[in-house]
């Protein structure tokens, strides 16, 4: 289907409309910050946001989620399948539910998140302010070439509008009367988009991405590792702001009556202590540095070697959230591409 | 099968855990469900000598009470620590900060000196007897605390966290607090809160304790990068963790 | 384009089995057969693990200590060392729990080890899994050559399948060795860690399979031991623990540098994992 070219009326006509028929989570302002949340007017939608507090993940493995319900009779599988639209995804978050997609699809499917995220439509956007950390133009996701249901690019006071699929065909039925973008508004989305890819590099990468896998291989006993995690935390700060950490924990809810109640998943993180302890108590990644180089070598060793995909996008949260600031992947990188000291 | 037979108790303190209790409000008919008070000063007129679990709030900060609550023990099959003030000595451990004269002198003034104002260093139910399981905070999350007598009712040991308070606020989509440049005391607290303050716009006072194995040492760094010195660190550590190890080690 | 794949099955949901037996063993393990409700037979094969689901407890990785040989149910041992295990030694005949699996690879009793010797080196509750591989061996006893089983405890108390191990060392060809860490009044056995016992044995390194179960600690010193038998690296396979919480590759507690225990393992052949840093 053609590129269509919207004002900022026809954009609220057709925000406003699609808030009237799902629910929309839309990136909208959480104090100074922004954040995904149900939208209730277009008005409230940011679409100028710099990056959003918690990656839009959360809509799709929430922090806290029911995966059964129990009771004398026995267990039953609770799926979520409302639909909803997750509006202005920025495309480094959009390449991480990508990676996600393939996650929770691949060996033994997931239906909890699976059919959470068959219900979903994903506009994205592309990103219009850079946020302080953001390295994704290193990371080759700044820009969204191919994937989501909805692409939406500022060109000055309008926005294209790029339907990518069937649910997205869907999404932008409305406005099917409005122009279609002439050649030189595309002209223009190729310049946003070569102006992302080096506007987004907030910290420099001195590797090339696909050189991280073998990089890291390396540097298994690279002193850096042991130098970081002394000032870690063992918080979980880096794991749970990352759009691409999906590990989770699973307890039993139980009610009163001590029969019935919920098996629940969270968000859980290798940078936590007890995160790779056994029953009987022995702990399989005891120490900081342990737990540290893991995180790394997971993102760019283990989960290439799995499905060629590097598992980190450049948000640049975790460099923001890491309160005693060890968690910049790009600075672990180059120091560990200047080599073994 | 009996219900186990369930007394609280008080020592120094602001009884606020046993409110937290009580604010259970309609799910304390689900708590008596489970259990059967025979003792519990502010919800019932019962006492009793004759219990299974005794929950104990508050901390010890005369001699007298040292002896009642071995008493207490050698009475309990379960002794539950309530509260922060139980479970490390809390707010009340300020005052082992001082030596004792000032600390009458500075309540009492000239009065300070008389014999019934006798008061000792404060000690966590723990520093006195054994203590079973801790119920953290202060106050306390009363939800933690129905799900911690569940858990018991089931025999199952409750997962307490040991990771800092960050992995809660972190879920509830906050902003760090440091990036207000307030310190916050979550990244070396045990989770368990919810990140209520933080999620409120406060920084986390420390309530719960320590996590097991906190990283003090990477406390100067962060002061540093925050700006702000080791002496304005300290002064938020003690108000709930005044004398534990790790406070004494932030240099 | 990215394509959403869905599935219908709910890898997370447990199976109802029936509690058949629950008899206790030493102070800190129980016996459990079980007996999946539908009936039909769990399709295990030696080596691989379940989860058990307790409602309102939770969900534990066992291993399965029977061989799929025993067609009645199947077995598991289970030390009291967690709320799921717990759980578990409160239950009796008659009492329900749920059952997702079996995962996780096995000992290649059909693979590698078929038509060799085979040496079985398992310390404490190291013997639950392999005992499930020496049943299956010993039901097919020509297909394999001779079967050397080494077993270890800390005390005489802790020794598991005591009338079943008198059975084993009495099929042909077939030795089983015992030692404990510390002895009592009334042991009359070897004394010793289970590395002393490993002299005693005659292989013929050229044809000898050997399978490691244990504590973590144990692994190192039985493979120096193994080595110095003559037996190659390629022969020998281990059983590694971690905590496969979610046993479908997911959750990613059990994993050991790039690989999953749940997926990957437990069952792994020592070249595979000798380079993996995380793994011995």
């Amino acid at each position: 289907m053609s590129i269509k070219k919207i004002g900022p009326a026809a954009l609220e006509r057709w925000v406003d409309g699609l808030i009237g028929r799902q629910t929309v989570i839309g990136v909208q302002a959480k104090g100074d910050k922004f954040a995904f949340a149900p939208l209730a007017k277009t008005s409230a939608l940011r679409l100028d946001y710099d990056v959003a507090v918690t990656a839009p993940k959360a809509f799709l493995q929430p922090p806290c989620e029911t995966l059964l319900r129990f009771n004398p009779k026995g267990y039953e599988s609770v799926v979520d399948e409302q639909p909803f639209v997750l509006f202005g995804v920025h495309p480094y978050d959009a390449a991480a539910i990508l990676q996600m997609d393939v996650v929770f699809a691949e060996g033994q499917a997931d239906i909890h998140y699976l059919k959470r995220r068959a219900q979903a439509t994903l506009v994205v956007s592309d990103v219009q302010q850079p946020s302080a950390n953001v390295f994704a133009g290193c990371m080759n996701t700044a820009v969204l070439e191919q994937g989501g249901d909805v692409m939406l690019t500022r060109i000055g006071d309008a926005y294209l509008v790029e339907s990518r699929s069937d649910k997205g065909a869907a999404l932008v039925k409305s406005l099917a009367g409005e122009p279609d973008a002439a050649p030189a508004d595309l002209q223009l989305r190729k310049k946003t988009w070569d102006d992302n890819r080096k506007r987004l590099r907030r910290h420099e990468l001195k590797v090339k991405p696909g050189d991280l896998p073998a990089l890291l291989a390396r540097s298994y006993d690279h002193p850096v590792w042991e130098e970081k995690s002394k000032r870690c935390f063992s918080c979980g700060s880096c794991n749970l702001v990352c759009p691409t950490c999906y590990c989770f924990n699973v307890r039993d809810d139980v009610r009163w009556d001590l029969q019935s109640g919920e098996r629940v998943r969270t968000w859980d993180g290798c940078m936590l202590a007890e995160f790779a302890l056994v029953a009987g108590g022995h702990n399989f990644r005891k120490k900081k540095p342990e737990r540290y180089r893991h995180r790394y070598l997971r993102k760019g060793q283990y989960l290439f070697e799995q499905h060629r995909q590097i598992a980190c996008v450049g948000c640049g949260r975790c460099i923001g959230a890491c309160v005693t600031k060890i968690a910049n992947p790009v600075e672990i990188y180059n120091r560990l591409a200047e080599g073994p000291r | 099968m009996d219900k186990p037979r369930v007394a609280i108790f008080d020592f120094a303190c602001c009884e606020g855990c046993q409110l937290q209790i009580v604010n259970l409000e309609e799910e304390l008919l689900d708590v008596l469900s489970l259990v059967q008070p025979v003792e519990w000063r502010e919800a019932i007129s019962d006492q009793s000598d004759t219990y299974d679990i005794a929950i104990v709030e508050g901390s010890i900060t005369r001699p007298g009470d040292e002896e009642k609550l071995r008493q207490i023990r050698s009475r309990a099959k379960v002794l539950v620590a309530l509260g922060a003030c139980a479970t490390m000595g809390g707010v009340n451990k300020l005052k082992n900060n001082f030596t004792m004269e000032d600390v009458r002198r500075e309540v009492y003034g000239k009065d300070g000196s008389m014999p019934h104002l006798d008061t000792a260093p404060t000690k966590a139910l723990d520093e006195v007897v054994k203590v079973d399981l801790k119920i953290h905070g202060c106050p306390i999350n009363n939800k933690e605390f129905a799900y911690i007598l569940r858990c018991l009712a089931l025999g199952k040991t409750p997962a307490i966290p040991n990771y800092p308070v960050c992995v809660e606020c972190k879920m509830r989509g906050n902003v760090c607090r440091y990036e207000y440049n307030e310190i916050c005391l979550g990244p070396v607290t045990r989770a368990g809160c919810d990140a209520k303050c933080p999620s409120a716009g406060f920084w986390c006072f420390g309530c719960r304790g320590y996590v097991d194995d906190p990283n003090v040492q990477a406390a100067r760094e962060v002061m540093e990068h925050y700006g702000k010195t080791m002496e304005d660190l300290k002064g938020r550590l003690l108000l709930f963790n005044s004398k534990q190890e790790a406070t004494e080690n932030v240099k | 384009m990215s394509q959403i794949l869905t599935a219908e099955k709910d890898i997370y949901l447990p199976e109802p089995a029936d509690v058949v037996r629950a008899e206790p063993m030493t102070k800190m393990e129980m016996f459990f057969e079980f007996k999946l409700s539908s009936g039909r037979p769990l399709g295990h094969m030696p080596g691989q693990f379940a989860e058990v689901a307790i409602p309102g407890i939770g969900e534990a990785p066992i291993s399965i200590s029977s061989s799929p040989t025993y067609r009645s149910g199947f077995q598991m041992v289970v030390r009291n060392v967690g709320n799921v295990s717990a759980a578990m030694h409160r239950l009796a005949p008659g009492k329900k729990v749920g059952i997702r699996g079996p995962f996780g690879t096995q000992f290649p009793v059909d693979g590698a080890m078929k038509g060799q010797d085979l040496l079985f080196v398992c310390g404490g509750i190291g013997l639950v899994p392999v005992r499930s591989a020496i049943d299956y061996v010993l039901h097919h006893r020509k297909d394999y050559g001779r079967v050397t089983i080494l077993f270890g405890t800390k005390s005489p108390a802790e020794r598991l399948f005591v009338e079943e191990a008198k059975q084993w060392a009495a099929q042909p060809d077939t030795t089983f060795l015992e030692t404990v860490d510390r002895g009592d009044e009334h042991w009359k056995g070897s004394v010793g860690v289970i590395t002393t016992l490993m002299p005693k044995v005659k292989v013929d390194p050229a044809r000898t399979v050997a399978v490691i179960c244990g504590p973590p600690i144990m692994y190192k010193f039985v493979i120096l031991e193994l080595d110095k038998m003559g037996i190659g690296k390629d022969r020998i396979f281990v059983s590694l623990e971690r905590h496969m919480k979610c046993g479908v590759g997911k959750c990613g507690h059990c994993q050991i540098n790039g690989l999953y225990v749940c997926q990957d393992g437990p069952v792994f052949r020592y070249t595979d994992v000798a380079e993996v840093r995380e793994a011995i």
